[in-house]
């Protein structure tokens, strides 16, 4: 899956990078990427009011560090950076106010997540999918979800995660193998 | 992937996870609407040429430092080796040049602290090759062919 801004990326990052254009060109960026970066988030931290929070606050950091974006990796690579980051931090920090410490699984913390949100319209087999992928490692877990709900290609996931193309398809083959032991047997 | 598609077949792609009616445009608008003020981008400074070679000089001075001082300390702390095997040039230059000294006053004759006896015993000889019989020592060719006359003063 791709998205595109209605006009050239690299045109978008110029006026993005001007004080003048900043504003609507900020506009154009929000209408392309808030969904894609919501559902990133949104299948992190299994709630809508968390992810509210956290997605708001991935684009207040891209609008504070636009002049430290150098156009290198794309757009919508850098605001899945920001917003995996953001998602761990959040996750860490909800552990840590629960249970004192940020050590251990996130399996208790997110099903509970899970449980409480609102807008979870899922059927008992959706339920039982995404708790099972709550009990992956974090790795394998954003590895899953990238790649099964999102359909990003690996070079993209390498570049957001920082990880060879090799040792994600590794973490994507466990994570697959570890779902299908545990929901199919 | 047959697991995969196993997965897909059971489970389907749809999370099951929903928004709010109408969320994507409110949340942009609010987004828009708490953005704090545009960030300039600090202008980059230029350095010059000697600031970027600065730290490397001063790495390098650094290292001739410790190196200096490593010698220094090396200097310092070997032995002072003064045998017959291996003499100061100055002591050789001296007995080849006969030995118009007062034996007192050689610069290592202090550091040997000779007695009367001793200088008795040196005076006996004279000639290189009945000291190195006498005292079992074996002179480098260089130095055995050296004569030492007994021109000692007093």
């Amino acid at each position: 899956m791709s998205y595109k801004p209605p006009i050239d990326e690299k045109e978008l990052v110029k006026q993005l990078q001007n004080e003048r254009t900043a504003h609507q060109a900020f506009e154009t960026l929000l209408k392309t990427y808030t969904e894609p970066v919501y559902w990133q988030i949104r299948r992190m931290v299994l709630n809508h009011d968390d992810a509210n929070d956290v997605v708001q606050n991935v684009f207040l950091k891209a609008w504070t560090n636009l002049h430290n974006f150098r156009g290198e990796a794309k757009l919508s690579t850098w605001l899945f950076k920001i917003a995996v980051n953001e998602s761990i931090n959040f996750i860490n920090k909800e552990k840590h106010r629960v249970r004192g410490d940020v050590d251990g699984d996130d399996e208790a913390m997110l099903i509970k997540n899970l449980e409480a949100d609102e807008y979870f319209d899922g059927d008992a087999l959706q339920k039982e999918l995404q708790e099972a992928i709550a009990k992956l490692p974090e790795k394998q877990r954003l590895v899953f979800n990238m790649r099964y709900y999102d359909e990003l290609k690996y070079e993209e996931i390498s570049e957001i995660l920082g990880t060879s193309v090799g040792s994600l398809k590794a973490s994507y083959h466990h994570a697959v193998k570890k779902l299908t032991d545990m929901l199919l047997g | 992937m047959k697991q995969e598609e196993q997965l897909f077949t059971k489970y389907g792609k749809d999370s099951g996870m929903k928004v709010p009616e109408g969320y994507f445009p409110d949340l942009q608008k609010n987004i828009m609407e708490s953005l704090p003020p545009y960030k300039k981008a600090e202008p980059r400074l230029e350095m010059s040429r000697w600031q970027r070679v600065k730290p490397y000089v001063y790495l390098a001075a650094m290292f001739c430092g410790i190196w200096l001082m490593m010698k220094v300390f090396h200097t310092a702390t070997q032995p002072m080796s003064l045998s017959l095997d291996n003499p100061p040039e100055a002591f050789v230059e001296m007995i080849d040049g006969g030995l118009d000294y007062d034996v007192h006053y050689l610069p290592f004759m202090d550091a040997m602290d000779f007695d009367d006896d001793d200088e008795e015993l040196i005076m006996s000889y004279d000639n290189i090759e009945d000291f190195e019989k006498d005292f079992g020592y074996s002179l480098k060719p260089e130095y055995s062919t050296i004569s030492v006359d007994n021109h000692i003063k007093g």
